[in-house]
C-alpha cells in the first residue's frame, strides 16, 4: 500500500497539470486544483500514517522516511492552502487584468507540474534523481515567476534561471564526487541510492566527501536562499504572482534544505559530525547578517518577506549547524513553522497589496479600517515572523538558541540574538504602520472568502504550533531528528 | 586498450578542453564562443567513446552519442539560430575586462590542479586528471557565466560548465547509471529551451535585451 503511494504521489500533479489542459473555464480549473491539491493532501495522510506504524518504506528510486514525511506534510498542507487561496486572488487578478482570462490554464499547469517537481525532490531516494527533480523545479517555477510578462517580471525571471542554475550545476558536481567516493568502496554495486550510500557512509574517504559537500552546500545553498548565494530570492520573491511566492518561499526552498541535510547526513557519517556543522554554522550566519539591513531599508512588501526568507532559511542552517538532538529537531521544526508562517505572511500581503494597488509599504495606510480581518491575519504573521510568544516561531527559534547555548556556540549566539532583535523592531515597524493609522487610497469592500479560508487555516496552524505540537507529529519530528543526528 | 594509455588519452583531451575553455573565455564575438562550446562537447564525446571501448561499458557509448547529437550539434545550432533571428549586434559585453577574466580563469585551473592533487588515494576513484580538468571547466564555465551581461554568453558557460561535471561523471571508474545522465541531459535540454524562450519573450513584449534588465535592486 505504501510502497504504491509512493509512485502514485508524484503522479496526482502531473495528471491534475495534464488535466488542466484540456479546459479554459476558470471555475472548472479553480475545481481541478483545488481538487488536485485535496487528493495529494489525503494521500500524503494514509502514507504518513503507514510509515508511523511501518517505518521507511521505498520503491525502485523513491523512499520516505520521516525526514522526508516532514517536508511533503508541509509541502502538501501549502499547496492545498495555496490553491483555495488561488481561487479568490485569481478573480480579482483577472477583474483588474494582471491574470489574462485565455492563458489561465498553462499558469495552473505548471503550478502543478510545479508542485510534481517538488513532491518528486522530498520523494527522492536516489540523488541523481534528485537533483534533476531540483532543476526541473528551475525550470517549471522561472516561467511562473515571469507569468505576468512585464519588465520587471522577466527581469526577476532571468536572473532566477541563471543564478540557480550556476548554483545547481555546483550540486550536481557535489553529487558525482560523493558518489565517485561510494563507487570506490561499493565496487561495481555503486549506486546513487542515498539509503545505501549511508550504509557504507563511514568507510568513504573523508577527503573527497568534503569537497562533494562544500559543492553540495553551495549549490543547493543557492537554491535554498542562503547569503550570499541569495541574489535571485527578493526578486524572484517580490515578482511572482502571490500564489507562487507562497509555494516557493514555503515549500521550494526547504526542499533544497532538505537535500543539504540528506548530504549532511552522509558528511557527518564520513569525515564526523564537526565539519558538516561547521560549515552550515557559517552559511547560516552569513544569511541572518546580509538579511538584516535590507529587511531595515525596505520599501517594497513582498521583497521585505522575500529578504525575510533569507533570515529564516538562515536561523534553520544556524540549528542544523549547532548541530545534536535539540538543534537539528529545532531546525526541522522551524522549517515546518516558517513555511507555514510566510505563505500566511504572502497571502495576507497580496491580499493587502491587491487593494491598494501597490507593494509599496509607505502607500499601504489603516488597512485595519478597510480590512480587518485581512489586516488583523497580516499582524498576526508579522507578529510570529519576528518571534513573538507565543506564535510558533518563537518556539523553534528558543530550541535553536538552546542548542547553541548547550554547545557554547557564544559568539554565533550573541550576533544571531542581535540580528533577531534588530529585525523584530524593523518588522514590527513595518508591519504597524500598514495596519494602522488613517486609511489611504482603498475602500472599504467585503473580503473574499476563498483568501480568508486559506490565511484562517494557515493561521490555526501557526497557533496550534505555538501552544503545543501535536503527539504524532512531534513523533515524526523526533524519528527525523534521529535520522539526522543517527 | 592498457590503463595508462586511457589515461593518457583522457589527460591529452583534458588539455584539449582547457583549451577551448581559453577560447570560450577569450572570445569577443559570440559566435566565436559557440563555435567553441560546440568543439569542447565534441572532444566530451570523444572521451566518452575512449572510456566506452577500454570499460566495455556500454552505458557509455550512449552517453557519448547522445552529447555528440544534443551538445555537439543541436543545443550550438539552436544558439546560432537565435543569434541570426534576434540579429544579435551586440557582442559578449563584459562586465570585467576580458583579460582580467581570463587571468581568473588561469588561477582557477591552478587552484583546481591544486586542490585535487591533496586528495591524494581518492584519486583512484576517477580515470587520470579527469576531476581538476572537471572542477576547472565547471568553476570557468560559472566564471563566464557571472562575468557577461548577454544572455546568449551566460548560456554557452552554462554548457560549458555542465561539459565540465559531464567529463568527470565519465571518468568516474564505475560509471554514472545510465538513466541519471540522460535525465541531467534532458534537464539541459529544457533549461536551454526555456531561456531561449525567454530571451525571445523579453525582445518581443519590452523591447529589450536581457542584458537591458538591471532595475531590481536593494
Amino acid at each position: 500500500m505504501a510502497e504504491t503511494l509512493l509512485w502514485v504521489l508524484p503522479l496526482v500533479p502531473s495528471v491534475t497539470a495534464l488535466a488542466m489542459l484540456t479546459t479554459r473555464k476558470r471555475r472548472i480549473l479553480s475545481g481541478l486544483d483545488v481538487g488536485g491539491s485535496a487528493v495529494l493532501f489525503a494521500l500524503t495522510l494514509v502514507l504518513a500514517r503507514e510509515v508511523a506504524a511501518g517505518g521507511p518504506r521505498s520503491i525502485g528510486v523513491f523512499r520516505i522516511d520521516d525526514l522526508g514525511l516532514v517536508f511533503l506534510l508541509l509541502l502538501v498542507v501549502l499547496t492545498l492552502t495555496v490553491s483555495i487561496y488561488t481561487v479568490g486572488w485569481l478573480r480579482q487578478a483577472v477583474a483588474v487584468g494582471n491574470m489574462k482570462a485565455e492563458s489561465l490554464r498553462s499558469y495552473f499547469a505548471l503550478v502543478h507540474a510545479f508542485v510534481a517537481t517538488m513532491v518528486v525532490t522530498v520523494l527522492a531516494d536516489n540523488l541523481g534523481v534528485l537533483w534533476i527533480a531540483m532543476e526541473g523545479t528551475t525550470i517549471t517555477s522561472a516561467v511562473l515567476i515571469g507569468y505576468h510578462g512585464h519588465r520587471h517580471g522577466l527581469e526577476a525571471a532571468w536572473k532566477y534561471i541563471i543564478v540557480t542554475t550556476i548554483g545547481i550545476s555546483f550540486g550536481l558536481f557535489g553529487t558525482v564526487l560523493v558518489y565517485a567516493a561510494a563507487a570506490d568502496v561499493m565496487g561495481s554495486a555503486g549506486t546513487m541510492s542515498w539509503s545505501a550510500i549511508m550504509q557504507v557512509a563511514p568507510t568513504l574517504d573523508p577527503g573527497i566527501v568534503r569537497i562533494g559537500f562544500i559543492f553540495v552546500m553551495i549549490g543547493y545553498g543557492t537554491k535554498a536562499g542562503l547569503a550570499p548565494m541569495h541574489l535571485w530570492l527578493p526578486d524572484a520573491h517580490s515578482q511572482a504572482p502571490t500564489p507562487v511566492s507562497a509555494l516557493l518561499s514555503g515549500v521550494l526552498i526547504k526542499c533544497a534544505l532538505l537535500a543539504i541535510i540528506r548530504f549532511q547526513t552522509i558528511a557527518a557519517a564520513a569525515c564526523g559530525p564537526a565539519f558538516a556543522e561547521e560549515v552550515l554554522l557559517v552559511f547560516g550566519l552569513i544569511s541572518v547578517v546580509v538579511a538584516t539591513p535590507f529587511i531595515l531599508v525596505q520599501r517594497d512588501l513582498k521583497r521585505l518577506l522575500g529578504y525575510h526568507s533569507v533570515e529564516h532559511v538562515g536561523i534553520v542552517a544556524l540549528g542544523l549547524g549547532f548541530g545534536g538532538a535539540v538543534g537539528t529537531y529545532g531546525a526541522l521544526l522551524h522549517v515546518v513553522n516558517h513555511g507555514i508562517t510566510k505563505a500566511l505572511a504572502f497571502f495576507a500581503a497580496g491580499t493587502a497589496i491587491a487593494r491598494y494597488g501597490s507593494r509599496d509599504m509607505r502607500a499601504i495606510r489603516g488597512l485595519a479600517a478597510v480590512a480587518p480581518i485581512g489586516a488583523t491575519l497580516l499582524m498576526l504573521a508579522a507578529l510570529s515572523l519576528a518571534g513573538t510568544p507565543p506564535f510558533s516561531i518563537f518556539v523553534s527559534e528558543l530550541m535553536v538558541l538552546r542548542a547553541g547555548i548547550g554547545h557554547g556556540h557564544w559568539v554565533a549566539i550573541a550576533i544571531f540574538l542581535v540580528m533577531v532583535v534588530v529585525i523584530f523592531a524593523g518588522l514590527l515597524h513595518h508591519a504597524g504602520a500598514m495596519v494602522f493609522g488613517e486609511p489611504r487610497g482603498a475602500g472599504r469592500r467585503t473580503e473574499a472568502w476563498s483568501p480568508l479560508l486559506a490565511m484562517l487555516l494557515l493561521a490555526a496552524i501557526m497557533v496550534l504550533m505555538g501552544l503545543t505540537i501535536p503527539a504524532s507529529f512531534d513523533g515524526i519530528l523526533r524519528r527525523a531528528t534521529e535520522v539526522v543526528v543517527g | 586498450m592498457s590503463a595508462e594509455t586511457v589515461q593518457a588519452i583522457i589527460d591529452d583531451l583534458g588539455a584539449l578542453l582547457l583549451f577551448t575553455m581559453i577560447l570560450i573565455v577569450a572570445a569577443s564575438q559570440i559566435s566565436r564562443a559557440i563555435y567553441a562550446v560546440a568543439a569542447q562537447s565534441f572532444l566530451i564525446a570523444i572521451a566518452g567513446a575512449v572510456l566506452a571501448t577500454a570499460t566495455g561499458n556500454v552505458d557509455l557509448w550512449v552517453i557519448a552519442g547522445v552529447t555528440l547529437v544534443v551538445k555537439a550539434t543541436l543545443l550550438p545550432w539552436v544558439l546560432h539560430w537565435v543569434v541570426r533571428r534576434m540579429n544579435v549586434r551586440r557582442e559578449v559585453e563584459p562586465v570585467i575586462p576580458v583579460a582580467a577574466t581570463l587571468a581568473l580563469a588561469v588561477a582557477v585551473v591552478v587552484m583546481s590542479f591544486h586542490l585535487s592533487a591533496s586528495l591524494g588515494t581518492v584519486r583512484q576513484a576517477i580515470t587520470g586528471n579527469a576531476l581538476p580538468v572537471g572542477i576547472a571547466l565547471t568553476l570557468s564555465g560559472v566564471l563566464v557565466m557571472a562575468t557577461r551581461k548577454t544572455a546568449l554568453t551566460q548560456m554557452v558557460g552554462l554548457f560549458a560548465s555542465e561539459n565540465g561535471i559531464f567529463f568527470t561523471a565519465m571518468a568516474v571508474t564505475q560509471g554514472m547509471p545510465l538513466i541519471i545522465e540522460i535525465g541531467v541531459i534532458l534537464d539541459v535540454i529544457l533549461a536551454a529551451l526555456v531561456m531561449t524562450i525567454m530571451v525571445l519573450r523579453v525582445r518581443s513584449t519590452v523591447d529589450a535585451d536581457i542584458a537591458d534588465l538591471d532595475r531590481l535592486k536593494g
